[in-house]
Order: C-alpha cells, then structure tokens, then sequence
C-alpha cells in the first residue's frame, strides 16, 4: 500500500509565545467549525474575508473522449484513510499537506475519517456522502463511464501557513503524477 | 489541487460547497452546491441524490467548455426530491 510517508515539519518550539499562538489558533480553528456548522451561511461570508491563494489564469485540459470510454478517478479532502494507515495530523493549526492512497475497490469498513474540521458524522456512517465509491461503480457497471482507476487518493482539507507550499509544491504535484501513472483520463474531486 | 492536475495533462471537476472560495482560487470545472459542510454529495444513504450528484457534476466534463465554469444545479438542502 502506497503510504506518503513524508510528514510536513510541526513546530516543536518550547517559545511560550510560540504556544500560545498556536493555542490560540487551534482553539479559533475549533470554533469556526462549529459556527460553521450551525450557521452556514456564515461561512460564505468568512470566505469572501479570507484570502485563499488567487489562481491566475486557469489550466484547461480538455476531455479527450466521452464520458463512457473514460477511465475516471477520485480524489477528496475528506481526510478519509485505510484504519491501517496512520491518521493526518491535527495537532497541528495549519493542518496536515500530506496524502493518503488506497485501492478504489476497497472494504469501506476498512475506512474511517481524521478531520476535525468539518462535522463528519453523515460520512462516518456512509463514506458516499463524501467519497462516492459505490455510486462511481454504479456508474462504471452500467456503462456511464468506462472505468474506475485502480488507487484513490486522500487529502486532509484543513492546509494553511507553511503547509500550503508543501501542498502545491510537492504533494499536490506528487499525486498528479500519480494520477497519470495511473491511467485516469479524467479526475473527480470532492472536498469538504 | 484540482488546478495542479489539470495542469498536468488531465482534465477535472470538483464540487464545491463554498462559492466565493472557487470564485478566487479559479479551478477548470465546478458544480457548487448550497449544502453544509461535510456533504458535498448529500446525505447518508440517499442513492438518488448521491447518483444526480456526481453525475451531474461527471457530465459538466463533457459540457463545460469554458475554463473557470461553475455549475450550479440549485438542488435545495433537504428539500429537492430526486426521484
């Protein structure tokens, strides 16, 4: 099993301000979710006050053949992961930029989710919710589209500060080559 | 992520449940949907709504021709019957 054994640095200053920061970061982190939660509409807003990284020009690949010919693979923020495999790390404010990879036709039961940054419970109980694994085989069975790559791939949604370099630098660039190793004509993406 | 595999050659979609986010960061393809956080292909066990999710959303790769395009089905959280 492909595990991204690379772990992304966690500041393990004894600097009491340092703590403190973080403290304070995990602790604001904690309580967007939970605004969040029961106020959606709130989130729209803390969007449009945060800055994401703009994208600059937009990359365009188009789709070779028809959808039922192509061979489709999934990747998600979910923060979804093999029990087996160990869990993204939340300790950390900034979140986890690694990866986790698993086979697509795998026991769901083997499955579980690390991600305190969104209210997981319907996807706890059916992983469709977030990483529709039965409905994209519905799909490949009746023809819809052509096949189902043989690895997905699994990030941890929460990434920011220093952690967003690694993303786009190496991990998110890691997977795409991946994803091309693998075969997939075309990608799906779900996030949180 | 989804910009970075584009980049690389191979085309993607995404859905998105936060709009102004997806507006900023640009991705190829999207399909938002107003639903909560942790639901991006609606609730448990529902297979319908799940199905016409990611259906909808595979379809936008043969539809959306123009880079930056979202999607927007409007199926009302908890309301929208898929039958």
């Amino acid at each position: 099993m492909a595990v991204n054994g690379r772990r992304t640095s966690v500041i393990s200053s004894g600097d009491a301000e340092m703590k403190s920061t973080r403290w304070v970061s995990k602790f604001t982190n904690s309580v967007l979710v939970q605004v969040f939660k029961h106020f959606p509409w709130l989130a729209e807003r803390w969007a449009r006050s945060h800055q994401f990284i703009e994208g600059k020009g937009i990359p365009w690949t188009p789709l070779g053949k028809p959808l039922r010919e192509c061979r489709i693979a999934m990747v998600t923020t979910a923060g979804v992961h093999l029990k087996s495999q160990p869990p993204f790390n939340m300790e950390d404010p900034d979140g986890d930029a690694t990866f986790r990879a698993f086979p697509a036709d795998v026991d769901k039961t083997d499955l579980t989710i690390t991600h305190k940054y969104y209210d997981h419970s319907a996807a706890d109980s059916d992983i469709n919710v977030v990483l529709p694994i039965d409905r994209l085989q519905e799909l490949r069975d009746e023809g819809v589209i052509g096949n189902i790559t043989s690895t997905l791939y699994s990030f941890m949604g929460h990434i920011d500060g220093p952690h967003l370099k690694t993303l786009m630098e190496e991990t998110a660039p890691e997977v795409a080559e991946l994803l091309v190793r693998d075969g997939a004509e075309a990608v799906f993406l779900t996030p949180t | 992520m989804q910009r970075t595999i584009e980049a690389r050659g191979i085309p993607t979609i995404g859905i998105t449940l936060q709009k102004e986010i997806t507006k900023q960061v640009k991705p190829p393809r999207a399909l938002y949907l107003r639903y909560p956080f942790g639901h991006p292909l609606g609730e448990a066990f529902q297979v319908k709504q799940q199905r016409t999710i990611l259906l909808e959303t595979l379809k936008g790769l043969e539809t959306i021709k123009d880079p930056g395009t979202i999607l927007e089905p409007g199926y009302v959280w908890r309301r929208h019957r898929f039958d």
